[in-house]
């Protein structure tokens, strides 16, 4: 596994533990240590600290909770218009016997699916396929809306320039907004800008513990105030992109804890919380009348924001 | 890279100068132009046809018939919610721009006549922190939205804008679903129109919020995209070719429905709400 920068402390201890493995000795108390050492790293994550964890390319990604979560998963393509984006994953399937809607955005674990996925930067033709099968969803399946958001934000190429990004994502957004069925999101690794609100707005917003979620990413906004990307850690820190920090702002609505750790050494396990937290969220979104509820998603996305007058 | 082969500084408001012989150099052919000449002729230079950034009460001045613009509300203050410093701590900024521009926030919004014609009125306020979409701002612009939609106005918005603010951090991402939350509610009234008005530059959110217009007008020669030069080539490590994000290749290409020099901009804007039915009216 590939150590994050702050996990250097550890790195000599798995050396240890794989040659004592590898001599058949006891590991017992080397693996007790591990774990004491990583909890001690992981209370005292930075901001950037926690970015880090949320890119990392072991975590699990949202195909992999739709295929994890869901059975009979069956994917839908293409925006109607120009092409199918491969960066997002959208279709059917049954979420513990009930038919939902799932989408989110594929990274790749490896450099050939990053490359073909685009690290899970959506084109216009991804948001162009989300808002289209939205309002499919909405008008025709009436089945709940789970979206799995793992991106570090909207691509920007002259191509998607040219293919109207901006509008694109204007779409997305507009159709999650408009839904007349329960829409949930995930943030389970990085939540980029617009093109994670592109994909995310809807009547629950929940985070995991090592993922971020930020007007820019912290490069990018240290590039915007300080003309260099020096300042990320120190930017990272100000926006206040941790799931605890967007929950105490009420931007969020909850937090599915990961093990101290990361997603990336507990995947089975977080996916089981997942899961679990989808599973009480739907069943209380359920309860309400859409109309209900559809009002109470727009009241709350149309009270957002902190000024005096 | 510039493929316009010379490089362009970022237009500041044009000195403030009553004397007549208060010169501006033009950005795009270096020129002299006397300050007088350029307003009168809508801050377009009278050589080269290169628009010179307007601030918001400029662009009133110019769009609203005259004495009918009224400010919405009242005024809406921006916040350091997130206690932000930069180079400057953000309060200083927010505290500096009271005196320099003395707006509260990115957007002038009221109701005025164009044409003759009631309307309610948004420009954004590039002076103001590049127009960015702060809270406060974004609430304006939400309280305009209502305001149209409550008054059964047409709605008109001219956008100028760097796009989200990194110093109000979620909070300007989210005024993003909060003003297309508005303008899905205004849109869903019978004859509600929104014209949006693209002018140089639109970018980030705010341009996903200015292509929600039911019809799209750009100034000739504005930029309407993403993100600005400054992230591709810090962030992305590669430089986006402005060409991309050119109005006019735009249009080309589907996402625009006019575009004009801004000495033509009232007229066409009169043109299409004239063009509105009145049995459509709400
Ligand atoms: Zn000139």
């Amino acid at each position: 596994m590939k150590l994050l920068p702050f996990e250097k402390p550890l790195e000599i201890l798995y050396k240890e533990l794989e040659r004592r493995k590898r001599n058949g000795e006891d590991t017992l108390h080397l693996e007790e240590l591990i774990e004491k050492q990583m909890e001690e790293i992981y209370k005292k994550l930075t901001p950037f600290d926690t970015v880090l964890v949320a890119r990392h390319p072991d975590r699990p990604q949202p195909q992999d909770y739709i295929n994890a979560l869901l059975t009979d998963f069956t994917e839908f393509h293409g925006d109607r218009v120009s092409e199918d984006d491969p960066a997002l994953i959208a279709g059917f399937g049954f979420f513990k016997g009930m038919p939902v809607f799932a989408m989110g955005t594929r990274k790749g674990h490896n450099i050939h699916e990053r490359l073909k996925y685009h690290s899970g930067m959506l084109s216009p033709s991804g948001f162009r396929k989300a808002a289209r099968l939205v309002e499919t969803v909405s008008h025709s399946f009436k089945v709940p809306i789970i979206s799995f958001v793992d991106t570090p934000g909207a691509m920007v190429s002259p191509q998607s320039e040219m293919s109207g990004q901006v509008e694109a994502i204007y779409k997305s957004l507009s159709a999650l907004l408009n839904a007349n069925v329960p829409v949930i999101s995930v943030i389970t690794g990085e939540g980029g800008g617009l093109g994670a609100i592109g994909i995310s707005t809807g009547d629950r917003i929940l985070m995991l513990t090592y993922s971020y979620f930020a007007v820019v990413s912290p490069e990018a906004g240290s590039a915007i105030l300080f003309k260099n990307t020096e300042a990320k850690s120190r930017v990272a820190s100000q926006l206040h992109l941790t799931a605890r920090e967007l929950l105490s702002l009420n931007v969020i609505d909850g937090i599915i804890e990961e093990p101290l750790g990361g997603a990336q050494r507990f995947k089975n396990a977080v996916i089981k919380s997942v899961g679990d937290a989808l599973q009480s969220e739907l069943e209380t979104l359920l309860k309400e009348p859409v109309t209900e509820l559809k009002k109470r998603r727009l009241e709350k996305y149309e009270s957002m924001g902190v000024f005096t007058k | 890279m510039n493929i316009f082969g010379k490089k362009k500084k970022i237009v500041l408001p044009v000195i403030q100068g009553d004397g007549q012989d208060v010169k501006v150099r033009c950005n795009s052919c270096g020129r002299l132009i006397d300050y007088d000449t350029l307003k009168e002729n809508y801050k377009i230079c009278p050589y080269c046809g290169y628009h010179f950034r307007m601030s918001a009460t400029e662009r009133i001045s110019v769009l609203a018939d005259k004495g009918t613009f009224d400010e919405l509300g009242e005024p809406i203050q921006s916040v350091d919610v997130l206690n932000f410093t930069d180079t400057v701590p953000y309060k200083k900024r927010l505290a500096d721009l009271k005196d320099t521009v003395g707006l509260p926030n990115a957007i002038l919004a009221g109701s005025g006549k164009i044409g003759g014609i009631q309307c309610a009125i948004g420009v954004f306020a590039f002076e103001f922190l590049n127009g960015t979409l702060g809270s406060a701002t974004g609430e304006k612009l939400a309280e305009l939205i209502r305001f149209a939609g409550k008054n059964s106005l047409p709605l008109v918005v001219v956008f100028s804008s760097a796009g989200e603010r990194v110093q109000e951090g979620i909070f300007s991402l989210m005024q993003v679903a909060k003003t297309v939350s508005a303008l899905n509610a205004y849109k869903e009234k019978e004859g509600s129109l929104f014209i949006s008005v693209l002018t140089n530059p639109v970018l980030g959110g705010v341009a996903s919020i200015a292509m929600a217009g039911d019809v799209i007008i750009a100034e000739s020669g504005s930029y309407v995209g993403v993100s600005g030069p400054r992230i591709s080539e810090y962030v992305m490590k590669r430089s986006l070719p402005k060409e991309a994000q050119k109005v006019e290749n735009l249009m080309k290409r589907g996402f625009v429905d006019i575009i004009t020099d801004r000495k033509g901009l009232k007229d066409t804007i009169i043109r299409i709400l004239k063009f509105q039915n009145k049995w459509g009216k709400l």
